[in-house]
């Protein structure tokens, strides 16, 4: 039988969709079954529940990259599997330590304001940092292929948009303009640049905050850095719209996560990133034949249970088929709808995900 | 269940924040007038209620509700954006308007804005804490459907956080203001959402320990949505074992009942009360739907 999801020489997997699908069940789940198939497989985790973690071999506080055994899989010659759990601090510290000029520079960007709470608290920074640390791991030649888990978006490509938001940070205007002399702001910059540069002094004041000190310092230290930083996003980019990059967009069929998902393809679109699948989790299995509870041995009154729970996970299908119709018109032409039917439970072992990542189908019509 | 002025819905991905936000609102709009609001303009709460989205699209401008929605007498709607709250921060600061507005317009303000950590969110929290004080002064209640556990426990932290960034000036006060208003339980408290799951049952565990221990904040209550009523017995089930597809049919039903019960036990031992709403076999779920949820609501929460 074909595979639902055809991954031929792909050399990363980016899953991408809504909070609360399964997207980190199922992208363990297809880096196993590549693995099982022959291949290097790396897969990066974002946020995975406890029993993922203990079927990958991960612990929890650890970030370090583990080998998953693969014994009893019937896994193929060549097949390889190794899990790494996301630590956005610790990326962007190591990635400060790499392109830091000098110790010094270094110290004054660990230290910083706003650095130990930009690495924490500032939205995007898991994102980009995600980024960095596949960079990383599609540069080991050992490896063939990589699964990328992302972190839950608030909005759609907060994940694909990410480096582009932090070189804008980092090559922030603003921040020019406040540490500009006033030689250099006769020439060069608008009178509403000045204006922003009046406004942004009073605000910092107004407020208490007393940052804009310590943004010019963070985005200072940088200083020798940014070129680095640069041509790290550019690299990201071009990974993403490699051709061989798979794009999979994970949803379930519940009606609002169905909304979430076409807002994803559309925003997908308008950026120009071809959508490989759309897998949808947790599809209900087919009902069985309502003719099959009239010729069973049983009590009137039991048959009458079994007929009304029939009815009740029929009106439940129909709801479903509903929201999967608006998903399948949404899809732009080329990509494929797959889907994981319902386990009914959540996966506790290697071979539980193997089971699922079998168990997909293609759902185009 | 004493109730405070402003309930902040949370919950796991996919355990119905949405639809519970707009069950509760839509029965406390039964007593009090109620105010029923989001954080991610998605009005996914909104919606379920039949309200126009358009109509419900702007930011909230003011705690009089200037651009509020009515949709009937006792309960109206509001969409709290992070860009809206920026907004009329920045008014408020720097009053001459045509300045403002071109400053909001400048994408330099927007590099500044993101070096400023958490300030949106905290704005955001401002905000509820204006819709708080306006409900307990004009004796109402609201209801938010907030984002799911992760990124609600980062919302609810901010303050202090700023607090600490912050030594003077503005917004030192009010993040001091809205420390003391989030751990105020006449004006603030946590509503989760649970399914019977084994995930969520445990994100619900975990949130409520969170907010008790590191926030302060109370967890007025679980409600333990998607439970399937009842059908058969264990012994009942046992005899099926011969139909298969019809078995295993009944089998899903049995295990999210067994399961539902064993959830309401754990809440209950953590000391979270707890509000059962039944799955809906329903092949829509819309206003309808929603209306017979906030009636089971009422009932589950109201009576003694």
């Amino acid at each position: 039988m074909k595979r639902a999801l055809e991954l031929g020489d792909r050399r990363l997997l980016i899953c991408l969709g809504p909070g609360g699908v399964g997207k980190t069940t199922l992208s363990a789940a297809l880096a196993l079954n590549a693995a099982i198939g022959g291949r290097a497989v790396d897969v990066m985790t974002v946020d995975p529940a406890p029993r993922l973690l203990d079927a990958l071999g991960l612990t929890a506080g650890d970030s370090t990259i583990q080998t998953v055994a693969l014994t009893g899989l019937g896994a193929a010659r060549g097949a390889r599997l190794r899990a790494l759990k996301l630590d956005p601090k610790a990326t962007f510290d190591l990635l400060i330590e790499r392109h830091a000029p000098s110790v010094s520079a270094r110290d004054a960007i660990l230290a910083n304001r706003i650095y130990r709470n930009l690495s924490s608290a500032l939205a995007g920074v898991a994102d980009y940092m995600a980024m960095e640390q596949l960079l990383e791991l599609h540069r080991d030649t050992s490896t063939g292929l990589v699964v990328l888990d992302t972190p839950p978006a608030r909005e759609a490509l907060d994940f694909l948009d990410a480096p582009r938001r932090m070189l804008e940070l980092l090559g922030s205007r603003a921040v020019t303009l406040l540490s500009a002399g006033r030689s250099v702001l006769r020439g060069g910059f608008s009178m509403l640049d000045l204006a922003a540069r009046a406004v942004l002094t009073a605000f910092d004041r107004l407020t208490g905050l007393h940052l804009l000190g310590d943004v010019q310092a963070f985005v200072g230290s940088f200083d020798g850095m940014y070129a680095g930083f640069a041509d790290r996003a550019a690299q990201a980019q071009a990974l993403i719209r490699d051709e061989r990059t798979l794009v999979v967009l994970v949803t379930t069929a519940e009606a609002e996560r169905v909304d979430q998902a076409i807002e994803f393809i559309e925003a997908l679109t308008k950026l120009g990133l071809k959508l490989g699948a759309v897998a949808v989790n947790r599809m209900m299995a087919p009902l069985p034949d309502e003719a099959a509870i009239g010729r069973a041995d049983l009590p009137a009154a039991l048959k009458r249970k079994l007929k009304r729970n029939l009815d009740d996970f029929a009106a439940l299908e129909r709801r479903e088929a509903a929201a999967l119709k608006r998903l399948r018109a949404s899809i732009p032409a080329g990509t494929r709808l797959i889907a994981a039917p319902d386990l009914g439970r959540e996966p506790r072992t290697l071979k539980d995900l193997a089971e699922l990542a079998r168990s997909l189908y293609v759902a185009d019509s | 269940m004493t109730l405070p002025r402003l309930i902040f819905v949370t919950g796991k991905g996919g355990t119905g924040k949405s639809t519970v936000s707009a069950a509760l609102a839509t029965a406390l709009a039964t007593r009090r007038p109620t105010t029923l609001a989001d954080l991610d303009g998605r009005q996914a709460a909104i919606r379920l209620i039949g309200v126009e989205a358009s109509a419900a699209g702007a930011a909230w401008k003011d705690s009089h509700g200037e651009n509020s929605t009515q949709n009937d007498h006792a309960l109206d709607v509001v969409t709290i954006t992070p860009h809206g709250e920026l907004e009329t921060f920045i008014e408020r600061i720097v009053p001459l308007r045509a300045v403002s507005r071109r400053m909001l317009q400048s994408r330099t303000f927007g590099y500044v804005t993101a070096a400023l950590p958490g300030l949106e969110a905290f704005l955001m929290l401002e905000r509820m804490r204006q819709i708080a004080g306006h409900a307990a002064l004009k004796d109402r209640f609201a209801v938010i459907d907030a984002p799911a556990t992760g990124h609600a426990l980062e919302l609810l932290a901010v303050a202090k956080g700023i607090r600490k960034l912050a030594p003077t000036g503005t917004l030192n006060r009010l993040s001091s203001a809205v420390e003391e208003f989030l751990i105020d339980r006449n004006r603030f408290g946590v509503m989760l959402t649970v399914t019977p799951e084994e995930l969520a049952l445990r994100e619900a565990l975990e949130a409520a320990g969170e907010l008790r221990d590191r926030l302060g904040i109370e967890c007025i209550g679980a409600v333990l949505n998607c439970v399937p009523p009842a059908l058969y017995t264990a012994a009942e089930i046992a005899r099926l074992r011969p139909l298969e597809a019809h078995a295993r049919l009944a089998d899903r039903r049995h295990e999210l009942a067994e399961f539902a019960r064993h959830a309401r036990r754990e809440l209950e031992r953590a000391e979270i009360a707890v509000a059962e709403l039944p799955i809906l076999y329903a092949a829509t779920l819309a206003a309808r739907e929603v209306e017979a949820l906030s009636r089971r609501l009422a009932t589950e929460m109201f009576t003694p």
